[in-house]
């Protein structure tokens, strides 16, 4: 019999007594008593050694009032996770897309900055995305010229790519389809393609994405790019002298806003664009007479388009020159009193209702700063395009219909991408997309390089000065469900 | 100046007199001066005139008188100096008349107290290099030399060493040089002009003398001189001075500075002499923390000390059993007991406009960089927020949740990190450890291997708990399970030499079989069992597996070890490191320039040896041949090897710069490192400037590095600066993985320990170089000049090798029964006081606190009260404290 001493994590067990004709199991057994470890799981250390269950204590050279170690704990012992986290590294590309939160850029292929910040100013639109993967339909009609048709799957294909890579992407077919559709584009000078205007680009694309998906488009939305786009514009013409009067309708892609000495804010630029002066020959005067011409707006878009008219031709430099007078607008824009009297009528009760829902929620949390207001009814909206990013084929029809009824409009839109220029004339300089994420983060498009800016900055961007200033302000409706 | 140059070159001298009139004045302009002087001057320029005239008189009667009366007008005026003494003056002119009459002068004692009077107007009339003063000196009177006051003396000690230095070369006879050193030095040691006296006997290479002299008033100040000028002598006179220095505070009994002394010497047989010498229990303690605190292993055996009780009680000191305690009673003192997880530290918010990514995704890089931040953040604090869990959520088992967040080998760092958290605490830290050896999944087994290593690391127990966890899994098979229980011996056992260690890695080293990456952290776990033994045994071995090794394994990344486990093994014992930089030629040419660099650096590391700094720098002027990589270990060589002291350090900072401008690529990588090993811990604004610019570089090598670095010089510090720095570098860098994750690392290490750590190898005001702390960092370093392939690759775990430099920076005052101790304190920065006179204040701008305190690079403590006596004169670390016996309450 030998008496040592054993220390268990912070306890000291003195006076153990070892049998040493028993196996060393037998004395494990006794600390089982004293510890509640398990002899499997004792650790017992002698001067260097591990205690092993069979050994033979003449040998372990154990003396009287030894000190012991005794490690071991009955703890659980650990397991791994049924089923472990997905590390950002091991993901396919398109997944870690989604966790970095924002879309590829893409190469500057040389003076294509126009084209960059249009697609991705465009690509932010998921309805657009949602239609373009429709496309082409399975029965196709022969309305579509071939470049038009290859124009619209190039896009297809280069918003597909964006939304799967992280690093940025070259659209070089969709260039090459856009030069070959448009051969304005593919000008050059001293052997180099030209800068061009972002927004001659955005309305070509425009165009040949309508015409396309229009001819593609069964029967229940024939046209989607209008319905996304679309502005249905009502217009009284009067002529002052002869006290003539028609009506006249027409539907447009973008409001213009028109800079002026007087223009200060992007409502009174919008406002002066919806009016203007035509000569035109009067029937009832029987010469040509002036006539102004009184805009309305009669359907909204889900996606307000916005142009400034920065550019005119001067006639002295040849070139279109650009005013930078700054005229500000705001993150959240009201159109509602540029619309007819009939669609402010249809307006009112969505009108209401929104206002109630808002007021409530600031009322029930007064503290609640109104960013996060702004960014609940966002969040309703924003479901679907998450759908659609997800599994975008199934969501993206189902999306399209039930709108009508349940969704409608308000009048109250959210500025959601902005495309600006740098420089004084429109085929020079750069130009820059900043979007809005599905997150609500903005991010600034420069060619291949996306930067994270705060909101705040966004609006900075309405010029007065070299700095980028906004050349198309993209908005996106506010709706309600009834 | 005056022709004779009167102190020698030794340098340190003050008071000298500020103003001495030229020698070599135009006779007009002296004839002028005669028409300015006062009438008091005018007798007194007569009177010696006529001395000068009656000397030279055939009388001997009349001449005694006047030499007589001479003596006495220049004794009277030279004992005090503020500008050369009038008689001196007036009798200048008349220098050469007495010469020549001296010559004409038969033997007489006459003509020795000419002697003498010829040889105090030689101060200042001899021509340069004639020293004529001592000449006549000799030939003179052997009388009181004091009495021709401190400047006569001063100028003869000068030339003397010259003459010295003269009579070697010519193997002349130095006995009549040696009675004269005899009497300036006791003069100089009873005349508070010890630096003097130590100059002098440092020429004429007789140190011995000193001894006899100094006394309780004034050996302090001698020895202080002797330890500081050690650093700038040349080998082996350093030692011999040190020696000296060892032997005074012996006859004295100051026995800390002697064991400081000694563990400078690294000769334990002085320390056990100490022992032996002093019975005092308690300062047999303090000894023990003093051993301790140095991370050297030293065992007490019987012959050293008898009674067992105490033995034990002494082991136990000296195995750290308490650096855990001390630790945590620190920690609660100043509130810091609270865990803190990364966020804590990343402090995103504060983090202008960007947010870091947005993703919810959990990334395995950053994730891998948080378990490191939040090891670092808590090391040593026995609890965190992501792996010891608390009490109540053991059965969700939260820490196994954060564990299973980290990839593949992330977990063997996730679960090592459980080592760093429980550091120094082996009782509870080996319990926590103890259900991560019973997982399936080996990376997990791996992590708990190093963490019972870690755990282990500078704390020793007499159970050996470390060898019989970790002895068995280096047998294992499986490569990665190999490594870290290699791994874990090395950092459990640096500096104990252990046999046993030796018998289980040794024959890894020569096994075919082994892979590069095992043999690699065999050879640096050997070098650092082995750190600075010269163990010729094991040299042979490394040396013998690095020659065996085909040229392609010799191109592993980690093959670079190998010849730095090499050069751990004689870390800083200079030429002994020879043979084997000899047979170290003999290598593939791969490796040769690379092994020769780190065993020099290596070898002279610490030692501030201003021709190897040189050397390194030449090396870094050569143009690469393409593939060779020697130049990052001669950079760090120039750190390793100038980070001894101040000046050295300052200098070898500016030449870093210059290789920043003008250096390549490779070298320019390693720049950052070595800027931050001559800094480490000690955030100094030049530096963390420089590495902030480089944290930008375009390189990314060069901007890991620099990260890194700014990690390393702010760690522990808490520095606001450097925390600010990092937190923009990490927005900047938000983008690429790697980068962002040396930011995190090093803004782990800012916050190292919450700030009370510190991984400054010096200790001890900065005197003593801890062997084991010094050959972590290297480790590290080394590791990080390669840091795509080992720190970003499945070696990360390299990391936890700076836990041998950690170290808590505090002053923890105990009572005799080592109890902590709460006195009021003085901490400020220090002032270098070597030579001063009197007894000049030790610091500067000083704050009073109760002790525990925590001391920043360059701070110094003193204590502000009478009540207690500290047992050590250096308040670091542990200091025991005795009641004054002559306190008086009132007083």
């Amino acid at each position: 019999m030998l008496k040592v001493s054993v220390k268990w994590q912070k306890e000291v067990f003195s006076n153990m007594e070892i049998d040493t004709t028993q196996p060393p199991y037998v004395f494990k057994c006794q600390l089982y008593d004293l510890t509640g470890v398990p002899p499997e799981r004792q650790k017992i250390v002698v001067k260097g050694g591990l205690l092993k269950d069979d050994a033979d204590w003449s040998k372990v050279g154990i003396k009287e009032g030894q000190k012991l170690m005794m490690m071991g704990t009955a703890d659980e012992i650990v397991k791994a996770p049924e089923k472990g986290p997905i590390f950002a590294e091991d993901m396919p590309e398109e997944e870690q897309a989604v966790a970095v939160g924002h879309s590829a850029g893409l190469v500057n292929l040389g003076n294509t900055c126009y084209m960059n910040s249009t697609l991705q100013c465009l690509h932010s639109v998921p309805e657009l995305k949602s239609a373009l993967i429709q496309y082409p339909p399975p029965v196709r009609s022969n309305t579509v010229d071939q470049s038009s048709h290859s124009l619209t799957v190039a896009t297809r294909e280069l918003f597909n790519e964006l939304d799967k890579n992280v690093r940025p992407v070259a659209p070089v077919r969709f260039l090459t389809a856009l030069r070959s559709k448009y051969p304005q584009f593919a000008q050059l000078h001293n052997g180099v393609y030209m800068q061009q205007d972002a927004e001659e680009c955005w309305t070509q694309l425009l165009f040949t994405l309508s015409s396309a998906l229009r001819s593609s488009g069964s029967g229940e939305d024939a046209d989607a790019l209008k319905k996304f786009f679309g502005i249905d514009l009502v217009s009284r013409i009067h002529c002052p002298e002869s006290g003539e009067e028609s009506m006249e309708t027409e539907s447009v892609y973008s409001l213009k806003c028109h800079i002026s000495q007087e223009v200060n804010h992007l409502h009174e630029g919008l406002k002066r664009g919806l009016k203007s002066e035509l000569e035109k020959s009067s029937p009832s005067l029987g010469r040509s007479a002036v006539y102004t011409k009184d805009s309305r707006i009669n359907d909204l878009p889900r996606y307000l388009t916005v142009q400034f008219v920065r550019f005119f031709w001067k006639r002295e430099t040849n070139q279109k020159a650009k005013i930078l007078r700054k005229v500000d607008y705001p993150l959240s824009l009201d159109v509602y009193d540029l619309c007819s009297d009939d669609l402010c009528k249809r307006l009112e009760v969505p009108r209401r209702l929104l206002r109630d829902e808002e007021g409530k929620k600031a009322g029930l949390k007064t503290n609640e700063s109104s960013s996060t207001k702004d960014n609940d009814v966002k969040m309703t909206d924003a479901e679907g395009p998450s759908n659609a990013s997800g599994d975008s084929s199934v969501s993206a029809p189902g999306e399209g219909a039930p709108p009508e009824k349940e969704k409608h409009l308000t009048g109250i839109y959210d500025l959601v991408a902005v495309l600006t220029h740098k420089g004084r004339s429109a085929d020079s300089g750069h130009y820059v997309a900043w979007v809005k994420q599905e997150n609500g983060k903005w991010i600034q498009f420069d060619d291949d390089n996306p930067i994270p800016q705060r909101e705040e900055d966004i609006t900075r961007l309405s010029g007065g000065g070299d700095w980028h200033m906004a050349y198309i302000c993209m908005y996106k409706a506010r709706d309600i469900s009834i | 100046m005056a022709p004779a140059e009167p102190s020698s070159s030794g340098g340190a001298t003050q008071g000298q007199p500020p103003v001495k009139s030229p020698a070599n004045d135009p006779k007009k302009k002296d004839e002028k001066k005669d028409e300015d002087l006062s009438e008091e001057d005018l007798a007194l320029k007569q009177q010696l005139e006529l001395y000068v005239e009656r000397a030279q008189d055939t009388d001997p009667g009349l001449q005694k008188v006047a030499l007589e009366s001479m003596r006495q007008e220049i004794r009277t005026a030279t004992s005090s100096m503020t500008s050369v003494p009038k008689p001196l003056k007036f009798l200048r002119p008349h220098y050469g008349t007495l010469q020549a009459h001296y010559e004409k002068m038969s033997d007489s004692d006459l003509k020795k107290l000419l002697a003498d009077i010829l040889s105090v107007l030689a101060l200042t009339m001899s021509p340069e290099g004639e020293r004529e003063s001592l000449k006549y000196r000799l030939l003179g009177s052997d009388g009181d030399i004091g009495s021709w006051g401190h400047e006569y003396v001063r100028n003869l000690a000068g030339e003397i060493s010259q003459e010295y230095s003269k009579r070697q070369i010519e193997e002349a006879p130095i006995h009549d040089l040696m009675v004269l050193v005899v009497q300036i030095v006791a003069f100089h040691m009873k005349h508070n002009a010890e630096p003097e006296a130590v100059d002098l006997l440092m020429e004429v290479e007789d140190l011995d003398l000193l001894v006899e002299h100094v006394d309780s008033a004034n050996y302090k100040r001698t020895c202080l001189y002797l330890t500081s000028s050690a650093k700038y002598l040349p080998g082996p006179d350093d030692m011999l001075v040190l020696d000296i220095a060892h032997s005074i505070y012996m006859k004295f009994e100051e026995y800390p500075r002697a064991l400081q002394i000694a563990l400078y010497l690294d000769n334990f047989q002085y320390v056990s002499d100490l022992f032996q010498r002093c019975k005092d229990p308690l300062k047999r303690q303090q000894f023990c923390f003093i051993l301790a605190r140095h991370g050297v292993s030293f065992e007490l055996t019987e012959s050293i000390i008898a009674d067992d009780g105490e033995r034990y009680a002494l082991q136990e000191i000296i195995n750290n059993t308490r650096l855990s305690g001390g630790y945590l009673t620190l920690a609660r003192d100043i509130e810091v007991m609270e865990p803190k997880s990364p966020e804590d530290i990343y402090k995103a918010h504060l983090i202008e406009g960007r947010g870091s990514g947005g993703g919810t995704v959990d990334s395995a890089r950053q994730n891998l960089a948080a378990t490191f931040v939040n090891a670092f953040v808590n090391a040593g604090f026995g609890q965190d927020k992501l792996m010891t869990v608390p009490a109540e959520a053991s059965s969700g088992g939260s820490s196994s949740s954060w564990l299973f967040k980290n990839k593949e080998h992330g977990k063997a760092s996730a679960t090592a990190s459980l080592g760093m958290i429980m550091l120094w605490d082996i009782d509870s830290g080996l319990a926590q450890l103890d259900k991560y050896f019973h997982s399936p999944d080996t990376h997990v087994v791996s992590g708990a291997l190093l963490g019972v290593g870690i755990i282990n690391c500078n704390v020793q127990s007499d159970c050996d708990p470390a060898l019989a966890l970790l002895a068995e899994y280096v047998e294992k098979e499986d490569a990665s399970i190999k490594i870290v229980a290699i791994m874990g011996l090395g950092l459990a056992y640096a500096g104990s030499q252990n046999e046993q260690i030796r018998s289980i890695l040794m024959p890894l080293l020569l096994d075919g079989r082994s892979s590069v990456d095992v043999i690699a952290f065999a050879a640096i776990a050997l070098g650092l069992v082995y750190v600075g033994s010269c163990n010729e045994d094991v040299a042979q071995n490394i040396v013998l597996a690095l020659m065996e090794r085909s040229e392609a394994e010799l191109g592993d990344p980690l093959a670079s070890f190998l010849p730095l486990g090499l050069g751990l093994l004689f870390l800083g014992k200079q030429e002994s490191v020879e043979a084997t930089a000899e047979v170290s030629k003999t290598f593939n040419e791969k490796i040769r320039k690379h092994c020769d660099m780190t065993l020099l650096s290596c070898a002279y590391a610490g030692t501030g040896n201003v021709l190897k700094v040189q050397h390194f720098l030449g090396q870094c002027a050569q143009h690469l041949e393409k593939g060779e990589s020697y130049q990052g270990p001669a950079v760090l060589g120039i750190a390793m090897v100038a980070m001894a002291e101040e000046l050295g350090l300052e200098m070898a900072i500016r030449s870093l710069e210059h290789l920043l401008q003008y250096g390549e690529q490779n070298i320019r990588r390693a720049v950052p490192l070595a800027l931050g090993l001559l800094c480490i811990s000690n955030p100094k604004v030049n530096v963390m400037d420089t590495l902030s610019r480089l944290s930008h570089d375009t390189d990314s090598e060069v901007a890991m590095a620099a990260m890194i670095s700014l990690g390393l010089i702010g760690a522990g510090t808490n520095n606001a600066r450097i925390a600010g720095m990092l937190r923009n570098l990490s927005s900047y860098y938000y983008k690429d993985a790697s980068l962002l994750f040396c930011v995190r690392i090093a803004q782990g290490l800012v916050h190292l320990g919450k700030g009370l750590l510190t991984l400054s190898p010096y200790h001890s005001e900065r005197a003593l170089l801890s062997p084991t702390a010094l050959a972590g960092l290297v480790v590290m370093l080394h590791a990080c000049l390669d840091m795509k392939a080992i720190i970003l690759g499945k070696y990360h775990y390299v990391l936890y090798f700076l836990v041998l430099a950690m170290q808590p920076r505090m002053l923890l005052t105990v009572d005799e029964n080592l109890k902590p101790l709460s006195v009021p304190v003085r901490v400020g920065q220090a002032v270098d006081v070597v030579g001063q006179a009197g007894r000049p204040k030790t610091i500067t701008g000083f704050q009073t606190h109760s002790t525990p305190v925590l001391l920043a690079a360059g701070d110094r403590a003193e204590l502000a009260t009478e009540k207690y006596i500290p047992l050590s004169p250096i308040l670091e670390g542990f200091v025991i404290l005795k009641e004054n016996p002559d306190y008086n309450e009132e007083s």
